[in-house]
């Protein structure tokens, strides 16, 4: 097992300071400060823009970092068993402290100017510190305790940033949906927690990843415990079959979507499976089922997004898609690989939110083809970025996307079986397709004759003072995100390095040196998709539908999510309410409130048959007294 | 004596099981309180026997006291027959039995 060395003490203040000055934000936000609206959006800003300097420091100071750095203290003992609490700093966990706080940041800066007019404004700051907090500890702890604890609370803030606009019923549904189905997971991964525990005495990260001679555990309960952890990541992560939560988590507001449903909190999950990869590795009878799952979510999600009209729809199942992606590449064997695409995507992806966001903002619609026909690509700053992002996502050159897309299908073809390209590269291709249809759509409307342009999106364009600061503050942060998906990709060696300096040891990846063909394969799927999206909607005098819109039935079973929510509604109905709880219902009304009602009855009964001694029966009880004379007399006659 | 002290109680206890059977047997209040006059007398006619059997007066004193009980017990005990006749019209002991659970006047 990997020793770990403790922290220096700039290392433990930077640490410290970087998680806990978000929690600080939220209290103050929350209990002092609710009625001063900047002065909340300041201080939150302030504290994630410390925790980002911290962030970055510790990753540039621990660059060559070759140990572990672990700091830890005891919360409590029983027996056998310590819980402690602290931080473990390696490469991964200093990688997504910088991006959480990073993304964090940016979507905070950017919800200035979203959500200045709104009335939860101070709230809003408010949840988006306690997620913060909740996100930086996950991402630094030492055991899987603290994670889970900290996982739960992250899925907590997204309950309440989901559902912010509670007013709304379908977005209060909403966030009750995504918190269920994630508790759903995280029911798994708790058995999988305590599976672990028995084993192993504690669920210390590093003794986990030490390999498996120093484990001991049966193969079967690795395998056990590994499938029963990665149901918390089905939850978390979107992937089949709990993924129709996260389309449904749109309903919040777009900085939201950018920073938890794309970014950062469903990336927990596959951080996760960075996290235990050395222990997941331990079973490749669980790999290959999580390469499984990965590769369906990969293309069921695909499909989805290719018919779908609303545009943050569209990128729901696009990250949905890409996480599949990402796990699809962990599960390959390529530790590198994923967290690399983790890192790219968390980029582009908040990127393509928060220009929608823009978008959506300013034209008040959803819909893709609203937004195009009122006049979306006038928008400068937006849709580029968009476009970039979109480049992105489909893997083109020189943009971050393709370096990391050409990581993954490089592991994957280093497996044994083919399919598993394949899918890879399918997925390739209609990810292009999708990305580009919306491009396209915004880019090129069809004019109508009884469209007309609402009268904002004049107003934000010709622009009074409040608009345009709102603009820029938007539009910062969408230029530095464009920036970062430019120059990513040429990271990826340092960053591959940085990561396997301390993995070496225990994640066996061979080195992924893949076919000549296969990058231009990979790009030229990309392109065909581009085309193809381009024939259909781009063109001046295409009809803007799409190959699967023309198939309707294809067409209904992809935009009704492959019936998985028509599933779960009637799962739920049968066998749930039908079933469980009216089993339960039951043995209340029959066996306990029955019982009660029956020692109820039963001693209003006796008491009625004893009320029988109360009756004024004169002469009775004058018998009474003469008999019991006579028989005492009797007793003292012969006795 | 001119009796012997046994027969005296033999009659006393004669009475007193008159007494009570009158009282206890019959469906009339006023039975009732003849009864219990009749129980009441058989014990005083013993303490009379006890007071010659053993040559002391007070056996007749407690007999006085004995009357003078009997006769505040009928006054009262007439009074409450009064009562229960005026609320029942009847004698009937047995429709004196569900008053508790009946509606008060």
């Amino acid at each position: 097992m990997t020793i770990p060395v403790p922290p220096d003490t700039l290392t433990l203040t930077a640490a410290l300071l970087a998680v806990l000055l978000p929690l600080l934000s939220f209290g103050m936000i929350m209990l002092v400060f609710r009625h001063r609206r900047r002065l909340c959006a300041r201080i939150s800003i302030g504290a994630v823009s410390v925790s980002l300097l911290c962030a970055l420091f510790l990753l540039i100071d621990h660059w060559h970092l070759n140990t572990p750095i672990r700091h830890t203290a005891t919360w409590m003992v029983s027996g056998r068993i310590t819980v402690s609490v602290g931080f473990l700093l390696d490469p991964i966990s200093l990688l997504m402290l910088t991006i959480v706080a990073a993304i964090s940041f940016l979507v905070q800066v950017y919800s200035l100017g979203y959500m200045a007019h709104d009335p939860g404004f101070s709230r809003y700051y408010g949840f988006m510190s306690l997620f913060a907090w909740a996100m930086l500890c996950l991402v630094i702890s030492p055991n899987l305790l603290q994670l889970y604890i900290f996982w739960e609370l992250v899925g907590l803030s997204s309950y309440l940033l989901i559902g912010f606009w509670y007013q709304k019923f379908s977005a209060s549904t909403a966030g009750k949906k995504a918190f269920v189905m994630t508790r759903l997971g995280d029911v798994a991964f708790f058995l999988g927690l305590l599976l672990v525990l028995f084993n192993l005495g504690n669920l210390d990260i590093l003794e986990m990843n030490a390999g498996r001679m120093p484990l001991n555990i049966p193969p079967a309960t690795i395998t056990l415990a590994a499938v029963l952890i990665f149901g918390g990541i089905i939850g978390k992560s979107a992937q089949f079959p709990l993924l129709t939560w996260l389309p449904d988590a749109m309903e919040g507001p777009t900085p939201v979507s950018a920073l938890l449903h794309s970014a950062t909190m469903v990336a927990a999950g596959v951080f996760l499976f960075g996290r235990l990869f050395p222990f997941f590795s331990q079973s490749s009878g669980a790999m290959t089922f999580f390469l499984f799952t990965g590769t369906t979510s990969m293309l069921l999600a695909a499909t989805m997004a290719m018919v779908s009209r609303d545009i943050k729809q569209v990128w729901a199942y696009s990250t949905i898609s890409q996480l599949g992606f990402m796990i699809m590449g962990l599960s390959a064997g390529g530790y590198a690989a994923g967290i690399f695409h983790l890192t790219t995507h968390a980029g582009f992806k908040a990127l393509l939110f928060l220009c929608s966001g823009v978008f959506i903002h300013i034209f008040e619609t959803n819909d893709m083809f609203a937004i195009g026909r009122a006049g979306g690509r006038r928008l400068k700053v937006p849709m580029a970025c968009m476009a970039i992002a979109a480049a992105a996502l489909a893997g083109l050159p020189p943009f971050s996307g393709f370096f990391s897309k050409e990581a993954i299908m490089g592991q994957l073809a280093q497996m044994a079986n083919p399919l598993w390209l394949a899918a890879g590269l399918l997925g390739a291709f209609l990810t292009a397709y999708y990305a580009f249809r919306l491009i396209f759509v915004i880019l090129f409307p069809r004019r109508d004759d009884t469209d007309r342009p609402p009268q904002n999106a004049h107003a934000a364009h010709a622009g009074n003072d409040g608009h345009r600061r709102a603009y820029r503050q938007m539009a910062v942060p969408l230029i530095v995100l464009a920036t970062v998906t430019l120059v990513l990709g040429w990271g990826q060696a340092g960053l591959e390095a940085f990561l396997m300096r301390t993995a070496a040891s225990v994640v066996h990846t061979a080195e992924a040196h893949p076919a000549a063909w296969l990058p231009y394969t990979a790009l030229g799927l990309a392109l065909a998709g581009i085309l193809l999206a381009w024939v259909e909607f781009g063109r001046r005098r295409a009809a803007q539908i799409g190959f699967v819109e023309r198939m309707p039935r294809v067409h209904r079973l992809f935009a009704e999510r492959w019936y998985l929510d028509h599933f779960y509604r009637r799962f739920l109905e049968r066998i749930i309410y039908g079933g469980i709880s009216a089993l339960c219902t039951r043995n209340d009304r029959r066996v306990i409130d029955g019982g009660l009602d029956a020692l109820g009855r039963s001693t209003v009964a006796a008491s009625r048959r004893l009320s029988l001694l109360h009756d004024a029966a004169l002469q009775a009880r004058m018998m009474l007294i003469f008999v019991v004379m006579a028989l005492l007399s009797l007793y003292f006659l012969f006795a | 004596m001119i009796v012997p002290y046994s027969h005296v109680l033999l009659l006393s206890a004669l009475l007193f099981v008159v007494g009570m059977l009158c009282a206890v047997g019959r469906r009339n209040l006023i039975m009732i309180l003849l009864g219990l006059e009749v129980m009441l007398n058989a014990g005083a006619i013993a303490f009379v026997g006890a007071a010659l059997r053993w040559q002391q007066i007070e056996g007749q004193t407690v007999v006085i006291f004995v009357l003078a009980i009997a006769a505040a017990e009928v006054s009262i005990g007439l009074a409450l027959i009064v009562w229960a006749y005026r609320r029942t019209e009847s004698l009937d002991p047995e429709r004196l039995q569900d008053l508790d659970t009946a509606e008060p006047l």
